[in-house]
């Protein structure tokens, strides 16, 4: 008869019942915890990654708009730019037309006055002749000079009469 | 013989050669009339002679000549300016 020492085998119950109610009231919990932890934690992951594209798409979303916005700028900027040198030209057109008018209206009046100058200028130049043609004449002028005079100058007139005269009884 | 009064302006008295002259020209125009010169002295003709009697004018002074030419030259400074 095998001799069986009951106090092992106590404690092997008392072991295979602490192990029961280890697994029974310690175990199980921990694993549901632990189970439960690893699907939240699962669970914050999705959704971290969910959110993490949808930052992502919002992200690549910006950029375009981003962009869109740059390309608007910059064709903002060079209509903007086309626009000013466009209002450049034709202010420096109008400056220059302006300009040439003004020039224009000087060199008229410029010549206006030289044209009036020598014209007062040929006016003197013919007075002064005439002054002194006459006092030459004053002095130069003779009774027998004055008899040639008139001598001559009636001849002329009065050979242009008769000519005129001829003309008219020809008529 | 019709007689015609003529004023005569000149700028000197006229003399008894000068008279003849002016009325050997005026009986050129008018041979049938007698002329008879209304002497009138004005220093401002210079020389020459004016004539006048009825509507008739023949005025061959220095001045009226002088007046011409310088008419003439100031025509011609403007045509040669233009």
């Amino acid at each position: 008869m095998i001799n069986v020492d009951w106090s092992i085998v106590f404690q092997i119950i008392n072991f295979i019942v602490l192990v029961l109610l280890l697994v029974r009231f310690l175990f199980k919990p921990a694993v549901q915890a632990l189970e439960s932890r690893s699907k939240h934690i699962e669970e914050q992951i999705s959704a971290a990654e969910a959110q993490k594209k949808a930052a992502e798409e919002l992200r690549i979303k910006l950029e375009e708009e981003e962009q869109k916005i740059q390309e608007k700028y910059l064709e903002m900027i060079e209509e903007a730019n086309k626009e000013a040198a466009k209002v450049k030209e034709d202010i420096i057109n109008e400056a220059y037309q302006e300009g040439e008018k003004i020039k224009k209206e000087y060199e008229k009046r410029a010549q206006k006055e030289i044209e009036k100058l020598f014209s007062q200028l040929r006016e003197e130049i013919v007075e002064i002749v005439e002054t002194v043609v006459v006092k030459i004449l004053n002095t130069q002028i003779t009774p027998e000079v004055q008899t040639q005079l008139i001598d001559r100058l009636l001849e002329e007139a009065v050979s242009q009469i008769e000519e005129q005269m001829e003309v008219s009884y020809e008529k | 013989m019709k007689n015609e009064v003529v004023r005569v302006v000149t700028p000197l008295p006229l003399t008894e050669e000068q008279k003849e002259i002016i009325k050997k020209h005026l009986s050129r125009l008018s041979p049938q009339e007698d002329f008879t010169l209304q002497e009138e002295v004005d220093p401002s003709i210079l020389g020459g002679v004016i004539i006048a009697w009825g509507e008739t004018l023949i005025d061959c002074s220095v001045k009226t000549q002088l007046q011409k030419i310088k008419e003439r030259m100031l025509k011609e400074m403007l045509k040669e300016a233009s």
